[in-house]
């Protein structure tokens, strides 16, 4: 009984620890997002690297993706609505539904897939191999060149897929509205505009940045605890991932908290 | 390739872009953010499920928000609504506005114009607003199909606890029931069943069988009857038969009868004047003797022309 | 040492070059986080001084795919991208394993003498033979 509540005791303290330095980490590289020293040739060619590799290459897959989950949850939301005789809650369920919710969690697990491992195993290889060192013997800051541009690329990442999804996803609503319902175009745009609130739209912009430097940043401090051995790349990218994958949760939580409120 | 990258980069974050702006612009447009905006004040005796922000419809399309709730001096609760100019076309000084609270969904404030050529509202104007509550009106219909439900319920109680009671009705109806079919499993047939006296039976058997017997006579008499009633139908019905004959004889009756109609109101006559007097009564016992002469010669002729008439009994007076 | 730290070119196993990254961008990697160079430039730049080792073919290649004696090149190339550069090789012949004297490194350094302000080499005693200019300390 005393192991048990001393494991959980460590436990606790060891989720607390994690916490506080995640969170002092994210203070520390958002604090240089603002810092416009921290920005130079080599920091903006990372940044355009990493936004050809998180966002442009994925984008047709990504792109299909959106049309085809899109277009089967659309019919099935809008056959579900018909069944019920809800049809004026089809802006509702379009914007609360698919747009503020299921569009950023869908998007932000495709990245987190993607790139959060990639930059997982980049980071961790970087640290068994002594590049890092390398950085720091040149007076290269990790901060600046290493870790910013990829946070800075996840949140822009994330926002700007999250609209094409959202786009992509109203689109084929437009299309299948037209087919079950017989909605016009204009009809469609009313129903959907009488749905939409800035408030929402603010709290959804501030999940997709929370969620971009979160999905970016936890591997990157995940990658940076990998030893000098090889073996630790796996363990690194392990519990970096499902760090990730509690975050993205956790994010979601609270953004319904701050909305119900 | 490194600028190639840099260039699918920049069209990526170029169009998309481009693409968010122009959605939003979409957005802020057809919502008239810009737009001038209008304010109308609405009372209502309770603040009860209303709250800012919430959507003001027209024809089931939201054409305005509430936008200031607030409680004067009097106790009443000022709604401030704001409707952006191009929606105010359709708030018009008879418009009726109501809170409406669905079953299902968020409440809303209903406007209904039923003339829309009608002066606009005064934004000075403070109109009441009513309320439509689904779920009372849901409770109300419901009450009396609840009531029912409780009387149904109560009599399947009863019946239960009937059943449950070895003594009760339908336990007893069960009972003899049962016995009634053990009875009747032991019976080597239907009438053994029914009647449970082995004599009757016999006797029974016995008529049956006598029946058919008499059957056959009753089928020879009635082939008789039937050749008597033609040649009855050929002497009754017939041109020279006897109903026609005595058709006449009734019509010659019937004029005959009047006759003595006339004749008995003379009687009468006569005697109210016997009564006074005895003077004619000679003359008038003459006249009912001729009177009855004649009608027993008319009955004498009916009789004759009636055949099956076994004794004429007329009685004279 | 300390107070040379700033320009201290260092060139070491200890120190290899960054792995995701083109050779080319490693040796201007200090270029352009230090000067704000432009990465065209930068470009340019490296070009130039690998056509000093003949080696511009390399430019678009990883550190996996050179030999040892590209990587040497890289590794000073980019030790003297450093401004003011004192250039510190530390045990040379750990990088290049496979040479028998010190005449391919002493030509390296030679070509571009132009870059760098000093240059120290850090060696075993033992190998104090290996070297042509023998005028170690």
């Amino acid at each position: 009984m005393k192991i048990l509540v001393e494991h959980i005791g460590l436990s606790f303290l060891h989720t607390t620890q994690s916490l506080k330095e995640t969170l002092l980490f994210a203070f520390k590289v958002v604090s240089r997002i603002l810092d416009k020293n921290a920005y130079n040739s080599a920091v903006r060619m990372v940044l355009t690297d990493q936004i050809y590799f998180t966002s442009v290459q994925i984008l047709p897959l990504f792109l299909t993706v959106a049309a085809i989950f899109g277009s089967v949850l659309v019919v099935i939301l809008m056959l579900m609505v018909k069944e019920l005789g809800m049809v004026q809650y089809i802006g509702r369920f379009m914007i609360g539904f698919m747009v503020n919710e299921l569009s950023p969690f869908i998007t932000v697990l495709l990245i987190a897939l993607r790139s959060s491992a990639a930059i997982n195993t980049e980071i961790a290889v970087m640290k068994v191999n002594q590049e890092i060192k390398t950085l720091e013997v040149f007076h290269i800051d990790t901060i600046n060149y290493l870790f910013l541009p990829r946070i800075i690329n996840g949140v822009i990442s994330v926002v700007l897929m999250n609209c094409l999804f959202s786009i992509v996803v109203l689109a084929t609503g437009l299309l299948f509205s037209k087919l079950i319902f017989g909605m016009s175009f204009n009809l469609y745009a009313d129903v959907l505009l009488n749905s939409i609130y800035f408030s929402d739209l603010l709290i959804l912009l501030l999940k997709c940045i929370t969620y971009g430097v979160f999905i970016t940043l936890i591997p990157i401090l995940y990658g940076l605890r990998a030893t000098n051995e090889l073996t630790s790349i796996p363990v690194s990218v392990l519990n970096g991932m499902v760090k990730v994958f509690i975050a993205i949760v956790i994010i979601e939580v609270l953004s319904l908290i701050i909305k119900l409120m | 390739m490194l600028n190639k990258n840099a260039f699918k980069v920049g069209l990526f974050v170029v169009i998309t872009t481009f693409l968010v702006v122009m959605t939003i612009g979409f957005m802020v447009y057809k919502k008239g953010v810009f737009e001038k905006v209008y304010t109308y004040t609405l009372s209502s005796k309770s603040g009860e499920n209303l709250t800012l922000g919430m959507p003001v419809v027209f024809s089931g399309f939201t054409i305005g928000k509430v936008d200031v709730l607030e409680l004067n001096e009097e106790g009443v609760v000022l709604i401030t609504i704001k409707v952006p100019k191009r929606h105010i076309k359709w708030i018009r000084s008879n418009s009726v506005f109501s809170l409406d609270k669905p079953l299902i969904g968020a409440p809303k404030i209903t406007v209904i114009t039923e003339n829309l050529n009608s002066p606009p509202l005064s934004p000075e104007a403070i109109v009441e607003i009513g309320t439509a509550n689904d779920i009372n009106e849901i409770i109300k219909r419901v009450n009396p199909i609840l009531e029912m439900v409780n009387r149904i319920a109560a009599n399947i109680e009863t019946i239960s606890v009937n059943l449950a009671n070895p003594r009760g009705d339908v336990n007893k109806i069960l009972r003899n029931a049962e016995k009634l079919t053990s009875n009747l499993s032991g019976k080597p047939s239907l009438l053994d069943m029914a009647v449970d006296d082995r004599e009757s039976i016999n006797a029974l058997y016995s008529a049956m069988k006598s029946t058919k017997v008499i059957t056959s006579q009753i089928e020879d008499t009635l082939k008789k009857v039937d050749a008597m009633a033609v040649k009855t139908d050929e002497k009754v019905y017939g041109r020279e038969g006897s109903l026609s004959l005595v058709n006449n004889i009734l019509k010659d009756l019937i004029i005959k009868l009047q006759n003595l109609d006339a004749t008995l109101a003379n009687v009468n006559t006569i005697s109210k004047d016997a009564a006074d007097s005895t003077k004619d009564f000679k003359l008038l016992r003459e006249e009912i003797d001729g009177t009855i002469y004649s009608i027993k010669e008319l009955v004498k002729k009916v009789d004759d022309l009636v055949p099956f008439k076994k004794e004429p009994d007329i009685k004279l007076p | 040492m300390m107070e040379h730290q700033h320009y201290s070119g260092l060139i070491s196993l200890d120190i290899p070059l960054i792995s995701n990254l083109d050779v080319w961008n490693n040796i201007a990697l200090i270029k352009l986080y230090k000067e704000n160079m432009p990465k065209r430039e930068a470009r340019k730049l490296v070009l130039k001084l690998l056509h000093r080792y003949h080696l511009e073919d390399i430019a678009y290649k990883r550190s996996t795919s050179l030999t040892e004696e590209q990587k040497f090149c890289v590794m000073l190339l980019r030790a003297a991208m450093v401004h003011e550069a004192i250039i510190v090789i530390d045990r040379p012949f750990i990088i290049l394993h496979n040479s028998k004297d010190s005449r391919f490194m002493e030509d390296a350094l030679e070509k571009i003498d132009d870059l760098y302000k000093q240059c120290h080499i850090l060696e075993y005693i033992w190998n104090k033979s290996r070297y042509i200019n023998n005028d170690a300390e």
